[in-house]
């Protein structure tokens, strides 16, 4: 009884501490956050408040034809000896203006109005003599009772003889005669900004799937393979990357050149080997016991399918640039064609290169397990130190290679030339892994997946710890100011951010079915197909979609720092004070917003 | 023929899920494991396929040691084994077809299946087994459209795609009703007796034991506390298997 009223007391106090610290906090938060309510409340910082908001309040959305009534009153330029007032009357009206002559820019006018009708408005514009433009020099509204005064300065001084012209423009009629030119840049930029986010959420959402793979636990934490696998599918790798970029490059430059006509015939005749390939000696989806021969084919195959992507990339190019010009208003397919035949080309050796790395990792990996199973253990142990050695230092030269190539960018000037100072250190750290090896056993099963889950989600974590304004800053200096810089941002943060989710969403899968297909004898990734994507598709959609909406939001951000788009051109408009044109652009990006939101909403609630 | 000798599993925590248990089942038999719930039944199961590591102890299949290969080797023995789950474990989302045809994938070219295409003789064969379980003409409705009994089926169905010599079947009834329950039992006998498959599941009830077992193999908590007929299982029997509280019914 007695200890529980002590630990109650302690909770009390307890409380108190901990408000007493959050005061305290608070105390130091006003500090340093500078509050100071006096300033907002000038009547300066008022008055530029509101011009502000008004000039938000009138978006700058048409253009408009004016029905007008003029009056012209008198002005001198120098004032004469005797300065008066001109007065004027006209259809009820009164005007006069006091003085009517300045000799500086500073002298004050002063134009006042009478029998007006209420509320109209009008411009007064000054007609310099000699000069065919003519200058507004100030604006006016009546009040209610059709009356108004304005004071003004003339902008400008020449000195003539003559009286010079001041128009009262009174405005009668106003009528919308279409959309306003700001309207017009700002849909353009819209939609460049949705299609900015639509490319980098579908290439994110892509390129997010396999890496959420390498992310997920559930999938990463059985993939073993004993020491000898591992490392010679470090050291595979780099020379499968190498054959395969280097392979498709030379297929490609097989493939280039020469006549559209040419690019047709050989792309038919690619089409015909490729038919006879996969007809000739049956089925390659059979698991034929002729497995050489076999995987002869499926490699002739992927050969002359690279080939043909090639000819097809050269012919898209082609085909882009004799279509821009003759395709009048829908020039711009013409364009995509071009542009997609371009990536093609200037991605296959990229996709190849990775093909490559994975087959090389695959073959090695298998190879090392014959080896483990095969060799008697003095053999197996031998032979994996040996390639210990060889694959740490491998994978020692790729990081090193990697930090010097960014040091050569600049980053980082004290790094060292490149060359065989790497080498020499990359040997020394593989003679270490050699070492550290010594207390392998040969059949011991290394936790690679788990490594690997561990490096790709930190990875994807720094990724999207880092701002994407920042992002913006690196790639505006590197491919220029416009909307790709924009593009490869939200794709690399797509990347990351999916790649998260992706993975939350794959460790949430029904175990059960992962496990039964594993029993059946599938390897991983028919697991992976057949067990876990069709759990994850429909969320996998919803997500993209998702990303989508919030793509468009931060290209606005990144748009502000050049990555194109929208963001660009709402920079440019406030820097230029251009409210009511910045509010245009503010509009557009809320409804979009508020559409993509609606609608990713309801897609996901279909798909789920 | 399949041996099991001094098998261990201690899962990470410490719980020790089987203790030394050995025993052989010579191949065609109809092996009832059972045992109260929690007693080892699933892992000893899971064991077999390694879909969990056991700790110690050795498993063999005819000459393969299932409990130390690897890798391919260890998909080749896997493919030749079917399992059947208490919860069927389908893909809800894929049609019934491809969630048979999936119990084909230890043997098509894996690149072919990652595109999604089977042989078309492992499609008839898909039909045949689905044929056999009696739901061919549910063969293209989603998995989560089927009632549980046949989903049970097409679990089945799976497992006889793989052409298996030996099926583990982890309370294959445990979520039916009664009736259901001797259906897919009678399944399993049918494949037991014309296929020569040896049978291998962890059943609840003595009396689907006594009616569908050749052999019966027990379990508490995680030692083999019986390996006989299941005629043998009397009441005192009864008793070190399931406890003094445990009351007869079957
Ligand atoms: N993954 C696991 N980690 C830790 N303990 C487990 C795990 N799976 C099962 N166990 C424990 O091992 C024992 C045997 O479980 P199980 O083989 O599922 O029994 P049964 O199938 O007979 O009900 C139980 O005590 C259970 O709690
Ligand atoms: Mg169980």
């Amino acid at each position: 009884m007695k200890e529980t009223e002590n630990a109650q007391r302690g909770k009390g106090w307890k409380t108190a501490v901990y408000l007493l610290l959050a005061l305290l906090l608070y105390a130091y938060g006003v500090q340093v956050t500078n509050v100071n309510l006096e300033e907002p409340l000038e009547p300066r910082r008022q008055q530029n408040l509101v011009g502000l908001i008004r000039q938000l309040a009138r978006p700058d959305l048409f253009s408009y034809a004016n029905e007008t009534r003029s009056m012209d009153i008198s002005l001198r330029m120098p004032c004469p000896d005797e300065p008066k007032g001109s007065q004027l009357g006209s259809e009820g009206r009164t005007i006069v203006l006091a003085p009517n002559c300045v000799n500086t820019t500073q002298d004050p006018l002063r134009l006042t109005g009478e029998g007006f009708p209420a509320n109209a408005s009008g411009v007064v514009i000054w007609h310099p003599p000699g000069s065919t433009t003519t200058r507004r020099v100030a604006e006016f509204r009546a009040d209610g009772s059709g009356n108004f005064i304005v004071r003004f300065t003339m902008p400008d001084v020449r000195e003539t003889a003559d009286l010079q012209r001041l128009e009262i423009v009174e405005l009668l009629d106003r009528r919308i005669t279409g959309s306003s030119d700001t309207l017009k840049l700002t849909l353009d930029r819209i939609l460049e900004t949705i299609l900015m986010a639509f490319m980098a959420s579908t290439v994110g959402t892509i390129l997010a799937v396999p890496i959420s793979f390498l992310a997920a636990r559930n999938l990463m934490t059985d993939v073993k393979m004993p020491q000898i696998s591992l490392m010679l599918a470090v050291i595979l790798a780099p020379i499968g990357g190498w054959l395969g970029g280097w392979l498709t490059r030379w297929l490609l430059q097989a493939a280039a050149g020469g006549q559209a006509l040419v690019g047709l015939i050989l792309l038919l005749v690619v089409i015909g080997l490729l038919a006879v390939v996969l007809r000739l000696g049956g089925s390659l989806l059979d698991d034929s016991p002729k497995r050489w021969q076999q995987a002869g084919r499926w490699l002739l195959a992927g050969l002359l399918g690279l080939f043909g992507l090639g000819v097809v990339g050269n012919l898209g190019l082609d085909l882009g640039s004799w279509l821009t010009p003759r395709l009048g208003l829908l020039a711009f397919v013409g364009n995509f064609i071009f542009v997609m035949a371009d990536f093609l080309l200037l991605l296959l050796p990229f996709f190849a290169g990775l093909a490559g790395v994975a087959a090389a990792m695959s073959l090695g990996g298998r190879l090392g397990q014959r080896l483990t199973e095969r060799l008697s253990l003095g053999a197996a142990k031998l032979a994996m130190i040996g390639l210990t050695v060889v694959g740490t230092a491998v994978f020692t030269y790729a990081l090193l290679f990697a930090a010097n190539w960014v040091c050569l960018l600049g980053v980082c000037r004290w790094w060292p030339e490149a060359g065989q100072w790497l080498l020499l250190v990359s040997l020394l750290v593989g003679v270490v892994g050699g070492v550290l090896a010594l207390r392998l056993q040969p059949k011991q099963q290394i936790a690679v997946g788990t490594a690997v889950y561990i490096f790709t989600r930190s990875t994807l974590n720094g990724l999207r710890a880092i701002e994407p304004v920042l992002m913006g800053f690196v790639f505006v200096v590197w491919v220029g100011i416009g909307p790709l810089a924009g593009t490869i941002v939200l794709i690399i943060h797509s990347i990351a951010d999916l790649g998260k989710l992706f993975s939350e969403q794959v460790e949430n899968i029904a175990e059960g079915p992962l496990e039964a297909v594993t029993a059946t004898g599938a390897n991983r990734l028919q697991t992976i197909v057949y067990a876990v994507v069709p759990q994850i598709v429909p969320h996998f959609i919803a997500f993209a979609f998702y990303r989508w909406d919030i793509n468009v939001r931060m290209s606005t951000i990144i748009g502000f720092v050049g990555g194109g788009g929208i963001g660009l051109a709402l920079q440019r408009a406030t820097n230029l004070t251009q409210y009511r044109q910045a509010s245009v652009m503010v509009i557009a990006i809320a409804l979009v917003v508020i559409i993509l939101d609606y609608v990713s909403a309801k897609i996901r609630s279909r798909i789920i | 023929m399949l041996r099991v000798k001094n098998l261990t599993k201690v899962y990470e925590d410490g719980t020790v899920a089987l203790k030394d248990v050995s025993f052989e089942v010579p191949a065609g038999e109809f092996v009832a494991v059972i045992g109260l719930s929690g007693s080892g039944k699933s892992t000893l199961l899971r064991c077999i396929n390694r879909l969990i590591e056991p700790t110690s102890g050795e498993i063999w299949w005819d000459d393969v040691a299932l409990s130390h290969i690897t890798g391919e080797e260890l998909r080749r023995a896997r493919r030749r084994i079917g399992m059947i789950f208490q919860h069927f474990n389908l893909v809800d989302r894929s049609s019934v077809l491809r969630n048979v045809l999936s119990g084909r994938l230890g043997y098509v070219n894996p690149l072919a299946s990652l595109l999604g295409r089977f042989p078309e003789a492992d499609v008839a064969r898909a039909y045949a087994s689905l044929d056999r379980v009696g739901i061919r003409d549910k063969a293209l409705n989603r998995a989560d459209e089927l009632s549980g009994g046949q989903r049970q089926r097409v679990g089945i169905a799976r497992a006889l795609m793989q052409e298996p010599e030996m099926i583990l079947a982890d309370e294959p009834v445990a979520s039916l009703d009664p009736a259901l329950a001797h259906s897919i039992m009678r399944h399993l006998q049918t494949i037991n007796r014309e296929d020569k498959i040896t049978v291998l599941c962890s059943l609840h009830f003595l009396d689907l034991v006594q009616q569908y077992g050749t052999r019966a193999i027990a379990l508490n908590a995680g030692e083999l506390v019986f390996d006989g007929r299941p005629a043998e299982i009397d009441d005192q029997k009864f008793i070190d298997i399931y406890g003094r509280e445990a009351e007869r019914i079957g």
